[in-house]
Formats: structure tokens, sequence, C-alpha cells
């Protein structure tokens, strides 16, 4: 908890000023009961209208500034709780941003959404509702209990025999109710992992006609839920009536104990009167008591869940002392690089003995097959992984010690699955800069031969792609990415099979155009395609994370190899295509 | 998460008689419930409204004329109200709820089994997330607004006009007294309820932006790393953040002036009860008892109208999620048995595509004008490039998509004629990537079917080869299934899918074989099952595997969307076309690996 401590902390002036009036609400509050017994006193007394009168003004004015002085208690200490939902939401979201990628594979997006929304929302529950619960309750009981006393012990006693019976119950109750909900929501992961199993599973489901059987395992499952829910309901249904009951019955100890000892004497009405006054105030903080347990418990594991997100290891970082770059001067080498990817090997073949350099102004060309870890190679560059041993160096240096930033903003990578966020083509384009003038958004959008597309769309560059480019095409959204790494103008292009999804026809314009740029720039290719790399300078053939083959086009292709092979095959299927 | 966020979360009116109309038929089979829950309402309030007048006649009448049998009278009667409220009020709930859970639970079965009936393009469309959410989330607001006490909105009302009725008759200069409370009362609620309301929209308008934010970034993480743009996502963000926030700041703010007001209100009612009724009771018209009644009425007037503007939030997310569910349910079912659905008996099995065209998109055809028959027992094999339309043209046997032009005929029966139920238990379909159930083996291979024995289920499993690894699994047949039946693999999972077109015998095999790679033993195993599964039927086979179209008796060559060769193995490489292309760039290097196997069994035995 100690994280929650830095928080409330940064906040301790609101929830003191807030705990301050909140200490000045329940003085007024208390004090208000005592002025009617003072008032009623007179009356039974058979005082003068004007001493009624005055108790009248003042109640009426400790009313008044009373809801001002509890307003504003509220206002704080609720505002303080949101103000640290706020922080807490900027701090994980600043720390999600630094977590490497293998942490986002280990995770499922809907899994981290639902802990940032459901257990913020708790934590601010506790430190809001909960805070102000866990001052008030206590508060109220104590304030009013040394009050009733001092006015009458026997009395006092009395009222709040069934106290412990309602703590004792409700204590029980918390339990069962807790267990109970737990169980609901057991059920209902139930029922909706079923419909989720449903779906996914519909064409077989469809395929054996199994709609009915489907449904009627829906029905029972859904029936258990009912079940469980009921009895829920049933519990929670309890609670507040028990909880009014319980509070009338004092009202009636009171009236009738105090009404026999009126009758004999040694009561005044006005006692009466200010005690039913207090049991009135006592009654919320009583039931609220249990809530605000439940709100502190609710808090607690939640903060504990959002703990783990913010203690896991941004293991990929830029180094304490992290040399600047200064643009590339020689080139990226790989010196006997290895990496084997965490536990599993989720798609991420292992590498070995990877050794090949790029000086700066030529071109490297990786080719294999589906799984033979030409892609990691690539991912390797801009440390979205870190080798597992060997080193990749830049201008002679390890790249982990450059700064990460600046590492990765002088590489211009374009990944082989294309994101486009949900927002216009142009501010997509111009992810990567700040500032982006309409000739340069114009000339990446040439080269990606985008220009096409642009003008049948409605809103050309000011178009909304839609969530993750749903909008757009698969060659489209390729394309787009490819003009989003060009914007940058990096000194060095990694190409991850980026063109995969656009026809050859277009692929070949498109490498035409690149040509010209790829002259100026550090270009490591990875293709499926041999047409893609056929003109670099050094093409490295990969084939379970091992190069097999390297040379250039015409060298390997005489060679008679596997990537003799490959040229065979691509030639066919696009000899297949033309037909 | 992404997707919850624009168009779902828009709040609209918080009535809306059509959407109620629609509700009311799922509660018609609980009205009795209903009602009863309905009626116990002003029971309770009247139990409720009786204690503070008991109270005045205990104070007033017996304790100030000193009778104690009298004052034990009105305890009694004071008990009584109190258990009549208690329990009262514990049936209205627990009945409202039991209409709710009962009338919802019917809503989810419904929802369910019209989703059921959908057609595949459906699902193509809707993400699986967004569908579970209706029938989940979705039903669970509509159950908040039971259980938060919506149904009382109208009883409340009417228990205000009660109040003022007791109050006038109790007294009327003390009624005015306390009704002036009321109309300032009234407008200054309103003023906040208002704000509270506007304030409400404004919040789930910016949560929602911020999750959907939060959403897209962690899935592209790692284009923000790549740019190291983490700095400016970071400013969008807090941007997000802040503007919540500053909405929660005043939302807080209402709800705080809102509270205080009413919690004060009934104190400054009793210091207007004291200023003009002290002298009433001074003079003795009144009682002391009749202050305590005043004050404990006026504070049960005020409270439904502090807590209406919270119920009319409830109100508005029910209906945008009963709009949701209800859009839901009347989403058209197009592919459906028609009226007078035929069975064609005896099914012969052959099966005949006759000039279809098909298209996802428009002006996109994936089949062109495609015509081919398949006799009874026959096995045909198609082969094509990727997107050829392969996949596509066994999906449209079964019917999970209807075609635009032409005709499908399954023995001799339009499939559009067809019953559906009937056309699919004839066809059996593999898929390549094979789907599991979540529960045990034997459920997965008889998929619910209870009427298959448990002699059959092994029998086929045997048959298929899947017995071998079965039976070593943890209780055999009972063996658990996790979701996707991940703890299998790819080729335990192909044995299964035969196995399970075993179970049930279909006269048509339509299959699309899996491509992914299997070590050589399993392979063995899967083709031999192959053959025994394909044996004496009707099959029309996505070929990825060298043995299965070297035992076709006739192979079909789909190309862009168009059937361009057709014939026996020999017969199209002898034409030297597209198969003979395809061949080269498919299977040929299969033939080589499988050389090399049989070379490798040489040398081990």
């Amino acid at each position: 908890m100690g994280r929650l401590k830095t928080y409330l902390w940064r906040y301790w002036r609101r929830y003191l000023v807030g705990g301050i009036c909140l200490l000045a609400t329940a003085t007024l509050v208390m004090w208000i009961p005592w002025w009617i017994r003072d008032a009623v006193r007179i009356i039974e007394n058979g005082g003068a209208l004007r001493d009624i009168r005055f108790y009248a003004a003042l109640i009426g004015a400790a009313a008044v500034v009373q809801g001002v002085v509890r307003a504003c208690s509220r206002a704080l200490i609720f505002n303080a709780g949101r103000d640290v939902e706020y922080d807490l939401r900027n701090d994980l979201f600043a720390h999600l941003q630094k977590l490497p990628l293998s942490f986002y594979h280990s995770q499922r997006t809907g899994d981290l959404m639902s802990r940032v929304i459901n257990d913020i929302s708790a934590v601010r529950m506790m430190l809001g509702p909960g805070v102000l619960n866990f001052v008030n309750a206590p508060l109220y009981l104590v304030y009013a209990l040394v009050l009733m006393l001092s006015m009458d012990v026997r009395m006092t006693l009395a009222a709040l025999a069934p106290f412990p019976l309602l703590i004792f119950a409700v204590a029980k109750f918390r339990g069962r109710i807790l267990k109970s909900s737990l169980e609901v929501q057991q059920q209902m992961s139930a029922l909706s992992s079923h419909v989720q199993e449903n779906l996914s599973g519909m064409h077989v489901v469809k395929a054996y006609t199994q709609e009915g059987f489907q449904t009627r395992q829906f029905i029972a499952l859904n029936e258990d839920f009912q079940a469980k829910s009921l009895e829920l309901a049933r519990m929670r249904g309890i609670i507040t009536p028990v909880m009014q009951g319980f509070n009338a019955l004092t009202v009636l100890i009171v009236l009738w104990y105090g009404g026999i000892r009126v009758i004999r004497g040694d009561l005044l009405v006005a006692d009466i009167v200010a005690f039913v006054a207090y049991l009135n105030v006592l009654a919320w903080p009583t039931a609220a008591f249990g809530w605000m347990l439940s709100l502190v418990e609710r808090g607690r594991a939640a903060m504990k869940r959002l703990e783990e997100i913010l203690k896991a290891e941004p293991e990929i970082a830029s180094s304490e002392k992290s040399l600047p770059v200064r643009g590339l001067k020689q080139g990226i080498e790989f010196r006997d690089v290895s990496f084997v990817y965490g536990r599993q090997n989720n798609g991420h073949p292992t590498l070995e003995a990877i050794n090949f350099s790029l000086p700066v102004g030529r071109s490297v060309g990786l080719v294999g097959r589906i799984g033979s870890g030409k892609s990691t190679v690539a991912q390797l560059v801009p440390r979205l992984f870190d080798v597992s041993s060997g080193e990749i160096l830049m201008d002679g240096q390890d790249i982990r010690k450059f700064s990460l930033r600046e590492l990765r903003r002088t590489l211009g990578y374009v990944p082989q699955d294309p994101f486009l966020f949900s927002t216009s083509l142009r501010r997509n384009l111009a992810f990567g800069r700040d500032e982006v003038s309409d000739e340069e958004l114009a000339r990446a959008v040439r080269i990606a031969k985008l220009d096409r597309d642009l003008e049948i769309f409605p809103q050309g560059v000011n178009t909304i792609v839609g969530e993750r480019g749903v909008t757009l095409s698969g060659g489209q959204k390729q394309r787009a990415t490819l003009a989003r790494a060009l914007v940058m103008d990096p000194p060095v292009l990694i190409l991850d099979d980026c063109l995969s999804s656009v026809d050859a026809q277009t692929e070949a314009e498109i490498l035409q155009g690149l040509r010209a740029i790829l002259k100026e720039k550090t270009c490591l290719i990875i293709s499926h395609r041999i047409s893609a790399v056929k003109e670099a300078d050094e093409i490295l053939v990969l084939d379970e994370g091992k190069i097999i083959e390297r040379g250039t086009h015409e060298e390997l292709v005489n060679r008679g190899g596997v990537y003799a092979d490959l040229y065979q095959q691509q030639q066919l299927s696009e000899e297949l295509e033309q037909i | 998460m992404a997707e919850l966020s624009q168009q779902e979360e828009i709040l609209g009116k918080a009535y809306d008689i059509r959407l109620i109309q629609r509700l009311w038929k799922f509660i018609v089979p609980y009205k009795r419930l209903f009602w009863m829950a309905m009626l116990l309402l002003p029971l309770q309030q009247a139990f409720g409204l009786a204690q503070p007048y008991l109270m005045k006649i205990g104070i007033d009448q017996y304790i100030a004329g000193r009778d104690l049998k009298g004052l034990q009278g009105v305890g009694l009667l004071f008990l009584a109200a109190v258990v009549g409220e208690t329990v009262t009020l514990f049936f209205h709930y627990y009945f409202s709820m039991l209409v709710a859970q009962r009338c919802l639970a019917d809503l989810r079965v419904a929802v369910f089994s019209h989703v059921q009936k959908l057609p595949m393009s459906y699902f193509d469309r809707n993400p699986v997330g967004r569908l579970v959410t209706r029938m989940t989330t979705d039903v669970d607001v509509l159950q908040e607004m039971f259980s938060s006490g919506v149904m009382t909105l109208i009883s409340d009302f009417v228990m205000v006009f009660w109040i003022i009725g007791i109050m006038f008759y109790l007294h009327v200069e003390l009624a005015l007294v306390s009704l002036a409370l009321i109309p300032p009362m009234a407008v200054a609620i309103n003023f906040f309820r208002v704000k509270a309301r506007q304030t409400y929209r404004q919040i789930r308008e910016r949560i929602a932006r911020i999750n959907a934010y939060l959403a897209e970034a962690i899935s592209g993480m790692g284009v923000i790393q790549l740019f190291a743009r983490e700095e400016k996502s970071y400013r969008e963000f807090d941007k997000l953040n802040s503007d919540h926030r500053e909405a929660y700041h005043l939302s807080n703010l209402y709800e705080a002036s809102l509270y205080s007001m009413v919690e004060a209100a009934g104190s400054v009612s009793v210091a207007l009860l004291l200023w003009y009724g002290g002298g009433e009771v001074l003079h003795g018209v009144i009682g002391i008892g009749t202050l305590v009644a005043f004050k404990e009425y006026i504070n049960r007037f005020f409270v439904p109208l502090r807590d209406f503007s919270q119920k009319y939030a409830v109100m508005q997310s029910a209906m945008s999620s009963a709009e949701r569910i209800f859009q839901l349910l009347d989403t058209p079912v197009t592919i459906e048995s028609p009226k007078n659905a035929l069975i064609p008996k005896p099914f012969r099995g052959e099966v005949v595509f006759d000039n279809v065209w098909f298209h996802y998109k428009p002006d996109d055809p994936v089949l062109k004008g495609v015509s081919f028959r398949i006799e009874p027992g026959e096995k045909v094999a198609v082969v094509g490039a990727t997107g050829a339309g392969k996949t596509t043209t066994i999906k449209l046997l079964n019917r999970f998509y209807d075609i635009q032009k032409g005709y499908i005929k399954v023995s001799g029966v339009d499939v559009r004629e067809w019953d559906l139920q009937a056309l699919r238990q004839h066809i059996g379909v593999v898929l390549q990537d094979v789907f599991l159930f979540s529960g045990d083996v034997r459920a997965n291979l008889a998929l619910g079917d209870r009427s298959i024995s448990m002699d059959r289920i092994e029998k086929a499993a045997q048959f298929a080869n899947a017995d071998r690894f079965i039976q070593w699994l943890p209780g055999t047949f009972d063996a658990q299934v996790r979701e996707r039946g991940s703890n299998f693999s790819a080729g335990q999972r192909q044995l299964l899918s035969l196995a399970r077109v075993l179970v049930f015998q279909p006269e048509i095999l339509v299959m699309d074989e899996a491509t992914s790679s299997v070590d050589t033993e399993t392979e063995l195993l899967i083709q031999d099952a192959l053959d025994k599964v394909m044996k004496d039927r009707t099959c029309l086979v996505i070929a990825h595997r060298l043995s299965t179209i070297r035992n076709a008796d006739r192979i079909i060559v789909l190309h862009h969307g168009v059937v361009r060769e057709m014939g026996s193995h020999a017969e199209l490489m002898e034409k030297r076309g597209i198969y003979y292309r395809l061949y080269q760039l498919q299977y040929e290097r299969e033939e080589l690996k499988l050389a090399t196997y049989d070379a490798a069994a040489k040398i081990h035995d």
C-alpha cells in the first residue's frame, strides 16, 4: 500500500480541510438535537415564546451553516478521490508505455482494460466515499454516545440495546453476501464464457445443427445464474428493511421506556424528542458501516492488482548514462546475435549466431519461410526485444548504450501488421513528427503509392480511418504505414515484409519509387517476395533462425540452393497470377 | 473495449414508451408477481407513514396524559407498523427481483436463441465481444433498473401527496409553514438535478473517450514505442483524463450541494416548526408530538426528491441498453428453412453447382459462374491458389451463405428449398481450424446429442485412430478439453474432428484440409483415418495433401473464382496448364519430403 500513501499524501491538505469540515458538520449535527431539547424544555416548563424562538433561530442558523460545511466536506473529499484516480490513471498509462512488447504478448487487451477501468474505480470509491464514511461513522457514534450518555445513562443503554445484535447480524450477513456475490460473479462468467465459445465456434454449431443443444445448455447455465442471483437478492433484500426496522425499534424503545419514565416523572418529553433525533442521526452511519468496510476491502484488492502492473519492470529502457545518437556514420552490425524468446516461443523463433553488417548507405535483404525468424531479426534493431547473447552495434557501439528514444527515432521501422489509429489519415501519417508540411506529406504519399487512393477517399487525407484502420483495405493500410515511416525521414529504414498485402504490380511501382530514396538511406528489407530484395547489396536466407545462404541475387540464383528454389517458385506463382 | 466507446455510451431518453412496451411483454408472464410487488408499495408506505403519527399520539395523548396503558397500546401499534414496514419492504424488493431475474433470464434466452439463427455473414461483421456484451452487461443494466427501485418512482410521487394530506389534517398552519419550505427547495433541487444530469452525460462521454484511447494505445503500443511518441500520447491521454476529472469535480460539487441541502432542510424545518409552532404548543393548541411528527414527515418528503436524479440516470442507461438489445433481436434472420421445406427421400447425395455467383461485398465477386457436378460416392478435390474461392465453395454447400445467382442442388433439390436442419445433418464439415468446445472429449465427439451411445463414440474414435491418445488422457473420454482445445496438439485436434464425422455418419463430407505441419507419425495416422472417413462418402475436399489429390476421383481447379480445369491428376498434369504449375508450386515439394521420409524409414528398417 506504499504507493497509495504517496497519493494520499499528495492531497493531504484537501483531506485535512475535508476532515475539518466533517468534524464541523458532525458538531453542528450533534448540537441541533441538544438545542431542540432546550427549546422543548422551555415549552414543557411554560417559558417565553421569545426563548423558544431564540433556539429556533439558533437551529436554523446551524442548519444553514451545516449545509454549507457538509457540502464542502463532501466535495473536497470526493474530489480528492477523483484526483487520486486521475493521478493513478496517468501513472498507469505512463508506465504501460514503458513496458516492452513481451508484456503485451502475455496479457490480453480485454483483461488489461478491465483492470484499468474497474480497479481504478474501486480504488477511487475507497478514497472518496470510503474515506468519508471511515471518518464519519466512528465520529458520529462517539459524539452521539457521549451526548446521549450525558443526558441520561439508562436511556442510552436501553436505546442502544439492539445495537450489538445489529452489528453481529451485519457482520454475519456481510460474509454471506460476499460469498454469494462471488458465486453470482462466477456464474456470470460461466454464462459469458459459454456465449463467447458458442459465438466463436458458430460455424461448427451451424454445420452440426447444434443450435438447439447449445440453447439448452445456455438455459441451464442461465437458470443456475438466476438461482444464485435470487439467493443474493434475498439476502440483500433483507438488509435494508432490517436496518430500517432496527432503527425504528430503537425509536420505539425510547418512546416506550422514556414514556414510562416521563409518566413517573423522572424524565422530560424534551429528552425523548432529543433521543429520537440522535437515533435518526445515527441511522445512516450504522447502515453505511458495512458498506464502508466492503469499499475498503475492494479498494485494497484493486490497488494490489494495479500495483502488479505498476511493478512490472520496463526491461527495455535507456541505460542511465545513455549516449546521444548523432546520425548514422558507419552502419549497423549484428555480431554473433542469438535470441531466445521468454518462457515460450509464442511464434517467435529462436535466432542463432546471426552475423552481418549493414554499412551506411547500403541495403541488406532478408528472406526465408514463415517462422524462419526474419521478422525477429528486424525487431531486435529498434529493441522491441533485446538480444539474448551477442550484440548489435550502431557505429561500433552496442545499441543498448544509446538513448532508447533517440535510437528508435533514427530507425524507420515499418511493421508487417499495419496498425493505424482511429483518427484522420493525415494525423496517422504525421504520427512521428510534431509538425509536417504539406509537401513532405505529399512526397511520402507519392512514394507509398497512396496518392491514387486519396483521390477516391471522400475527404482525402482528412478521412477518418476508423478503429485500427478498418475502413482501409489491407494494402492501403500497409502503404499508409510505409508513408508514416517515410514522413519521419529517418536515416535507417527497416521494412518488415510491409508490402505483403499489396499486389505485385503496385509493389513493383513502390519499390521503383523507393529505390531513389534507398540510395541515401541505410536499409534492411525483409520480404517473402524475392522481387523486393533482389537489388539489395547483400541477401541473407534464414531458416530455423540460422543464416543458411548469403550473397547477391545473381550469386544465390547461380548457387541453386534454397534461394534459387524460392525464386523459381515465385516466378511460377507470378505466371499463375497472369493466367 | 474500444467499440464500447462512442456509439454505445450515448445516453438518450429516460423513458421511451416503445421500449417499455417491448420490455413489458417479457414481464407479462410474471405479471401476478409484478402486481403483488406493486401492491405492496402503498402498504409499505402506509406502515411507514403511520409511525410518525403514532409517535405524535404517544407523546401528545398518553405521555402528556400520563396514560401508561394507552402508551402500551400505541407502542404495540408502533411495533406492528415497524414489523409491517420491514416485511412489506422485504417482500416488495424480493418480488421485484424475482420478476426482474425471471424476465431478464427469458430475455437472455430470447437473445441467445435469436443469435443462433443469424447467418454467418452477421458474425463476420460483428465482433464476438460486442455480442457477449449484449447478453451480459446490457441485461445487467436492466436488472439495475429493477433493483435500484425505479419501480417506486410512481409510488414515491403518490406518497408526496399523502404526506401533504396528513400534514394538513394535523395542523393547517404548520402544514402551510412546512410547505412554504417546499417550493424553494423544489426549485433548488431541480436546479442541481438538471446540472448534475448535464455533467453526468459529459462524464459518460469523457470516460468513454478515455477508455477508447487507452484500448487503442494498448493495441498500438508497438507503434507508439517505435516512433518514440510516448510523451505525445501521454499528453493526449492527460488531456482526456483531466477533462474527465474536471467534469467530475463539477458533478461532485452539485451532488454534494444537493445532498447537503436536503439534509439541512430537515433541520431548517425544525427551526421553522419551533418558530411558528412553539407558540401554539405553549398555548396548548397542539402537542410537542405534533412537532415531532411534522419533522418526520418533512424528512420523508425530501428523500424521494433527492433520489430522483439517480433513478433518472439509471433509467437513461437502462433505456439505451434495452434499445441495443432489441436492435439485436430485430436483426433479420436471412437464412432459414422456407415455409414448405423439403427433405428429399431417399437421400442420394449428389451435389450440383450450376453457374454459381457469389460475393461477400458487392462489386467484389468471389465466385463467378462456378459449375460442377459430384456424383454420389465420388471424391472430388478442389485446388487453387490462395483467394481462388475454395473455402467459399464449401461454405456455400451447407448454406452458411446464400448465393446471388445460379443454384446449388443437393440430392436434386436447391439448398434454399431444403429443410436447413436436415440439409446440414447430411453434410459433415471438417474445417482447417478445428474448433473444440470446453467440456469433455465425449461431448466434443457427440456434440451434445445424448442419443448417441458411448459404444458408437468409442468405435468412431478407434476407427479414426483417435483412441490411441485418448486412452492416455486422464479419464479417457471424460478428459477435460480446455477452451478452444488448447490442451490438444494440432494433430490430435484433427483426429478428433475426423472421429466427430464418423460419429455423425453424414452422407456428404466437406473438408478443408489443415495446412499446419504435424509430425510424421501423426501425419500417417491422419492419412489413414482420412482414407477410412472418405470411403463410401460423397467428398468435396480442399486438398493440401498430395495423397488426397492422388486418391481423388476428380480434381477441380479453381482460379480467380472460375473453374478452369477439371479431370484426374494424370489428365491435368498432361495438360500442362494451371494445375501443372500449382502442382509444382504446392505439392511437388511434399513429394520430395515424403521420398526422404521413405528413404529414412528404409534405413531404420
